[in-house]
Parts: structure tokens; C-alpha cells; sequence
């Protein structure tokens, strides 16, 4: 059995760097992985959107709607988006931050508000101002990995700069 | 080594495990990483070409002269090629040479959908299609020996999901490149009709042993009456689909999935389903072998978009009449309001956009697009057609031969020297009226940045070579550069064409030499006091980083701002001010 995660955000934030994070994860700890990405017109600005599976033995590069044990937002509007991924009992992790899509603006509280009342399993990760506290944004995506690491019992993956293991560290002491 | 790679990636350490010499490629989503990874080797002729034409022009000359060679490509990337493909399956080759063609189903950054091994059917190449990244290493450096053994090209099909898929892969060291040494043989080289007819007749023969040799590329698993012939990334999908299933089914998987082995029809008992990415490529030869399909054909599988797990339980379950009930996916607690890519915050060529608003007014323009960064103008209502790469001057001309529009064709300077310049030829010869405008950001930028020849040979000098008037603007110099587009339009109206050259700098490179030069950018925030909420810089600008806030003045996200200084520029009340000096900033941007 695979472990199927969507990763989404919008594209400049960090997707694939975090997918990738956690494929080389899964791939230390001897797990098969397929990620697969989007590239190009995707990366303007728009929804980015990253399907990673890993497990004893892995086929599909894609998750199908309905079939994901986890989406992992970076960004709160584009959780709305990847819902529709969700399987019964799957869970929903989001960093807390909002980037406004154009024309229209959502306050952050009726946005992680509705998400919290959803009826799904919903963690909502306090990225953002942790980040801030260790001076920026870029470290972000090894907070929410810190934190993801709780649930799917992954460790960190050896590539991470001195930085970004003290921004997982935090991330990964994060209350679930 | 295993490392976890990118199935671009692989196939670039595939071909160099094959001793790989020469590598061309016109960048184009999914494919640009092939030839983007072999460009670090030095000890190898890497070249990105104007346009895929050319770039398998020298591949194939470079193999037709013993040297192993590789072009890379997406599939529409390949129609440009086609002229040479079909000849290339005529002459044959001495070095093997590879074709790699990364095909987009559900068109995530393409134009249209187009299964290329139609490709291979029509002009007599075979057609390898792995599944996965460790396959398609494993494929190229069969692709390779088979086309040196054959001496005739072959072609890898890729799809978005094995070529932008990471997977664990183990990899070998570079072999040393295999170059070549061109031997005469004019009846083989020389397409002229005598020399044609007789290697047509050949190549149809050679076509009947590659249809055997497809056999070798089999692969058989499980058991049971039921047979499932697949090929390529569909076969990830049926593995995971049987196993929900819970079917018992032979699982013939195909590695050559162009010609189909004739062998088949006796393995497969005369009946099977088809499961393929694509269109019913496999199913059709099937079908002619006189086999009974049930696939794309019956409408079991779509015929649009990409298969994935669920769908192909869905279609096996339908063909095989077996029980199944897909997942219910959950509703979003808010309809998620849309985020369609745009130009990026700093765009230049926002401003260009603007510009052109502005020096159009009153002529209501049709609007030619292109393919790359600039099609995404569609959000600024400045795209009228974009059909395929070189659309913007070819049709825009058409347009203004068959009525009295004004029109503007808007071209990047990568799309200018891949597909455009043949047509400008064509309205400079018969001074067609059309306003052409080249949006120089000195890259390839939509695919991330590979270089465009416009620094070497900078635009202005061909359109003035063509004896068509040509102005040069910088976009971020908003009302100077109106004044000189205007100018231009006067010309137009007066009914010949005219070429405005605007050039800045692709903003994300910019923006990257900027942050290693340790260089501070500006940022521009909104003085409230000052900002009557007009509108102009969110609804007309439409840059990235301004929002409209819920009272309708403007905010600037000061995370995505770069510093550009548009937005002061078109502001009527003067409402955003920098933090921070601008000049240094532009002048490094220009170098960029």
C-alpha cells in the first residue's frame, strides 16, 4: 500500500522543493517514490500542484480524486482546490497564509474557518510566523516538513542546509 | 548510483551511458530537462536550436555521419521537425540516433494533444515507450544500439508523467562520447526520385523486421484468459487498478508500442483490452492484426486527458464486466475562486502590454498572439489567437489582408527566431500592414530561462535588413515609450508595417542576479492617503502583486514585489512610493 499526498501552493512558493523533500525522505528510508510535477505554464504565478506516492512498491505517479491520504497546503486557497483529492478519512494540512487570488479577496479567518469546519481532519501549521521568527520566508517548506515528518513517521532528508534542519527541527516539535 | 531523478533526467544519463555525442533540442514543457541536464557535459556538442527543425537537422547529420546523437523535443515540437523525420526513415543513419518526443495529455502547458507515435506509424520509425524514470534510462540506451543495429532513427515517446516524474534510478558513468566520420554514398543521400523510390521500397521492407524485432520488447505478466495489452505509463495504471480489482488477468506490456509485433495476435488468442496514453495507437494496429479490442475505440478509456488509476479500474471494469464503485471525492467548504497563471510581478512586458493599450486607443486592434510567456496577455484581453509557435505574425497578416482590422502581432524573442522569421519575410515583401511587436526578454523564459539568440543577433537588425521600420522601447519608461509606439502606429495606419522592439530582461533572472549580487531591490508600497482606488493599476496594469483590498484601494504584496516601478509610473495620484533607490536596479536588470 502506497501512501498517497498532494502537495499544493501557488508557483514561486516552494512545492516541489517540499515534494521533493519528501521523496527523498521516503527514499532514505528505503521506501519506492514517484513524484510527479508540474513544470512551465504552471509555474507563473499560478496553482501548483504535486502528487507524491511512496511505499513497498509503487506504480502510479498519479493520485486520483478521492485517493489521497493527505493534501498539504502551502497556501490556504489552493487547499479549497486540491479538497476534491481527498479519500475518506484523509487528512488536510495547511500552512497558515493566504495569498489573494486576483479580483477577489478572502479574509484569512472565514478561509481557515470554513476549513476547520469542513468535517475533514484538518491541521492548520503556523508556518508562516515561523519562518518569520527564524528571518524567512524561504523556510517555510522545512517547517511544514518538520511537522508533515509527525505524521507520516518520516525522518529528515539529508539534503537540507543548517537552516532549514533548525526550521524542520521546529516544525517537527510543532503540537499535533 | 541510485539517485532519485526526474525521468528528463534519466534519459539525459541514459544517452550519456551510451556515449552520447551530439544532443540538440528546441525547449518545450515536458521535455527542456533532457538536453538541459546534458548541457553541464563539455566534452559533448550540446546545442539548444532555434527550433526543433533545426535542432534535428544537426542531430540527424551528425548520426547520418556515424556520431551517436539525441534531438529532444515536445510533441508539437516534432510537427516542426516532420520534414526531415520522413527522410531521416528514407537515408537511415550510421550512429544511432535517438528522437525524444515528450507528448502532454490534458495539455497542462501545451496547445493541443497529439500522440506521436502516429508519428512513428507514418514515417516508418519504431516507437520505444518506457514507463517510468529507471525505464526510460533503460530505453534510450536501448533506443541507441537498436538504432545503430537498424541504422535507421528511433523514436522515444515520453509523456508529462514520465518525463516529469522523479523516481528512484540507478545510473552508470558517462561513457565516452562516440563521434563520427561522414562516408559518401550518394544513392543513399540523395532524396532525388530515382534514388527515393528504391529506399522507399526498402524501408517498407525494413519495416516487417522491425515489426518482428518488436517482439523482443515484450514483456508478460500474471495469468488468466483475460489479456490487458498495455504500454508506457498506462501500465502503472493497470498494475494498480488490477490489484483493486482484484482480477486475475495476463498483463502483456509492450516496450515497442510502434510497429506492434506481429507475434501478438497469437499471443493474446484474438481478443484483448487496451489500455494507452493517448490516442488508440496500439488498439488500431491491433485491430488491422485482426485482433478484437475493447479500449478508446468502444469508449471504455477516454479519448482526452490523462488516464490515472481510477479511471483505468473504471474502464477495465466496464470491459472486463466486473463490479466496481469509483471514489466519491469531497466538496470544498468554498468554491475555490480561480488562479490562472499570469505574468509574473515585474513582467516587463505587463508594461508592454500597457503601452500598446494605450498607443491603440480607439483603433479596437485584433490582437496575434504567441505561444510562451506573452500568451498569458489572454488575462489582459490582448490575445485574440494563439494557435502554435509563429501564429502571431503568419495569421495576424492573414487578418489583415482579409479586412480592414488594425492589427497587432505580439511575439517574444525566442518564439521571433523559432518561427517567424520566413513570415516576416512575407509582409515585408508585400508591405503588409500589421504592427509587429517583439517582446525582447533575452530568454526562453516560460520553460525557465534557456538562453534566445537576441543578445548575439539582436532583433532590430534583421527587421531593419527587411527594410521594415523598426522603434526600440523600454517598457519600464511607460509614457516615453507610448510617445514612440505611436509613431509606429501611424505608420500602420498609413498601411505598411512597422516593428516595435521592446526590450527588458526576463524579471526572474533579473531577479536571481540581483540576490546574488547582494543587490537590495526597491519595493513600492501605497500611500492610502493618496489612492482613490481607481482601479487602473489592479484592473488595467493587472500586476500580480497589487490587490484590490475589500474597501477598493490598492495593497502591494511586499513578497512579490521586484521593484520595477510600473505601477508609479501609471499611477494618476501618485500613490506608490519606493522604499528604497531604483536606478542601480534597472541598470543591472538590462545586463541581465
Amino acid at each position: 500500500m502506497a501512501t498517497s499526498i498532494v502537495v499544493v501552493g501557488v508557483g514561486g512558493q516552494g512545492v516541489l522543493t517540499l515534494a521533493r523533500w519528501i521523496g527523498e525522505a521516503s527514499l532514505s528510508e528505503g521506501y519506492d517514490v514517484r513524484i510527479a510535477e508540474v513544470h512551465g505554464m504552471s509555474q507563473r504565478g499560478g496553482s501548483v500542484e504535486v502528487h507524491v506516492r511512496f511505499g513497498k512498491v509503487v506504480y502510479a505517479p498519479i493520485v486520483e480524486e478521492g485517493g489521497a491520504d493527505y493534501v498539504v497546503a502551502l497556501e490556504a486557497v489552493e487547499a479549497l482546490r486540491a479538497f476534491r483529492y481527498l479519500k475518506p478519512g484523509g487528512v488536510l494540512v495547511v500552512n497558515k497564509r493566504v495569498i489573494q487570488p486576483p479580483g477577489r479577496w478572502i479574509s484569512e479567518e472565514e478561509l481557515l474557518g470554513s476549513l476547520q469546519r469542513s468535517g475533514v481532519k484538518t491541521y492548520i501549521v503556523p508556518a508562516a510566523d515561523v519562518a518569520r521568527e527564524l528571518g524567512s520566508v524561504m523556510y517555510e517548506n522545512a517547517v511544514m516538513l518538520g511537522f508533515l515528518s509527525q505524521l507520516l513517521g518520516l525522518p529528515m532528508p539529508p539534503s537540507l542546509d543548517d537552516r532549514n534542519r533548525e526550521a524542520f527541527r521546529r516544525g517537527a516539535r510543532l503540537p499535533v | 548510483m541510485r539517485l532519485l531523478l526526474l525521468g528528463n533526467e534519466a534519459i539525459a544519463y541514459g544517452a550519456l551511458a551510451s556515449g552520447l555525442a551530439v544532443a540538440t533540442a528546441y525547449p518545450g514543457t515536458p521535455s527542456t530537462e533532457i538536453v538541459e541536464t546534458l548541457v553541464e557535459f563539455r566534452d559533448r556538442f550540446v546545442h539548444w536550436a532555434s527550433n526543433e527543425k533545426s535542432a534535428f537537422e544537426l542531430a540527424y547529420g551528425a548520426a547520418v555521419a556515424g556520431a551517436r546523437s539525441l534531438t529532444a523535443m515536445k510533441h508539437v515540437g516534432l510537427n516542426v521537425a516532420a520534414d526531415p523525420l520522413h527522410s531521416a526513415a528514407y537515408t537511415g543513419v550510421e550512429g544511432g540516433f535517438v528522437i525524444v518526443t515528450a507528448d502532454d495529455p490534458w495539455m497542462h502547458s501545451s496547445q493541443n494533444e497529439q500522440d506521436t507515435r502516429w508519428y512513428g506509424v507514418q514515417a516508418y520509425v519504431p516507437v520505444l515507450e518506457p514507463s517510468d524514470p529507471a525505464e526510460a534510462y533503460k530505453y534510450v540506451k536501448l533506443a541507441f544500439d537498436l538504432s545503430e543495429k537498424l541504422r535507421h532513427p528511433v523514436i522515444l515517446r515520453s509523456v508529462t508523467r514520465v518525463s516529469h516524474v522523479r523516481a528512484p534510478v540507478e545510473v552508470e558513468p558517462p561513457a565516452p562520447p562516440k563521434w563520427g566520420r561522414f562516408t559518401r554514398d550518394v544513392k543513399r543521400f540523395n532524396l532525388v526520385p530515382a534514388n527515393a523510390r528504391e529506399l522507399r521500397k526498402a524501408l517498407v521492407e525494413k519495416w516487417e523486421k522491425i515489426a518482428e524485432l518488436s517482439a523482443d520488447f515484450i514483456t508478460v505478466e500474471g495469468s488468466g484468459d483475460v489479456f490487458i495489452v498495455t504500454t508506457g505509463v498506462a501500465y502503472n495504471y493497470v498494475k494498480e487498478a488490477l490489484s483493486r480489482l482484484r482480477v486475475d488477468a495476463t498483463v502483456v506490456k509492450l516496450g515497442m508500442s510502434v510497429p506492434v509485433p506481429r507475434s501478438l495476435r497469437n499471443l493474446v488468442g484474438g481478443e484483448a483490452v487496451v489500455v494507452e496514453e493517448g490516442d488508440p495507437v496500439v488498439e488500431v494496429q491491433l485491430r488491422s492484426l485482426g485482433v478484437a479490442t475493447r479500449g478508446k475505440l468502444d469508449g471504455y478509456f477516454p479519448r482526452y486527458g490523462e488516464l490515472d488509476t481510477g479511471k483505468t479500474a473504471l474502464g477495465l471494469s466496464k470491459a472486463l464486466g466486473l463490479p466496481y464503485s469509483p471514489p466519491q471525492p469531497p466538496k470544498p467548504p468554498i468554491e475555490p475562486p480561480p488562479r490562472p497563471p499570469s505574468l509574473c510581478p515585474g513582467c516587463p512586458h505587463m508594461a508592454t502590454f500597457y503601452i500598446l493599450r494605450l498607443a491603440t486607443a480607439g483603433l479596437s486592434p485584433v490582437w496575434s498572439g504567441d505561444i510562451g510567456c506573452y500568451s498569458l496577455g489572454i488575462n489582459l484581453g490582448q490575445q485574440d489567437l494563439i494557435t502554435h509557435m509563429g501564429s502571431s505574425v503568419g495569421l495576424g497578416a492573414g487578418i489583415a489582408v482579409a479586412g480592414k482590422h488594425f492589427v497587432v502581432a505580439t511575439v517574444g524573442d525566442s518564439t521571433f527566431y523559432h518561427a517567424v522569421l520566413p513570415q516576416l519575410v512575407d509582409v515585408a515583401s508585400r508591405s503588409i500592414p500589421l504592427l509587429i511587436v517583439v517582446m525582447d526578454n533575452a530568454y526562453t523564459a516560460m520553460t525557465g530561462g534557456q538562453p534566445s539568440p537576441s543578445r548575439a543577433i539582436p532583433v532590430e537588425k534583421i527587421t531593419e535588413a527587411l527594410g521594415l521600420p523598426t522603434f526600440v522601447i523600454d517598457p519600464v519608461e511607460v509614457k516615453k515609450s507610448v510617445e514612440v509606439v505611436k509613431k509606429a502606429v501611424e505608420i500602420v495606419k498609413s498601411g505598411r508595417p512597422a516593428v516595435v522592439v521592446s526590450r527588458r530582461p526576463c524579471a526572474l533572472v533579473a531577479v536571481r542576479k540581483a540576490r546574488r549580487a547582494g543587490l537590495q531591490l526597491p519595493r513600492y508600497q501605497v500611500d492610502p492617503d493618496r489612492c482613490t482606488g481607481c482601479g487602473l493599476c489592479y484592473n488595467l496594469l493587472k500586476c500580480s502583486a497589487i490587490y484590490r483590498r475589500p474597501d477598493g484601494k490598492a495593497y502591494v504584496d511586499p513578497a512579490l514585489c521586484v521593484g520595477c516601478g510600473v505601477c508609479a509610473e501609471v499611477c494618476p495620484f501618485n500613490a506608490f512610493k519606493p522604499e528604497g533607490r531604483r536606478e542601480a536596479w534597472l541598470e543591472l536588470w538590462q545586463q541581465a
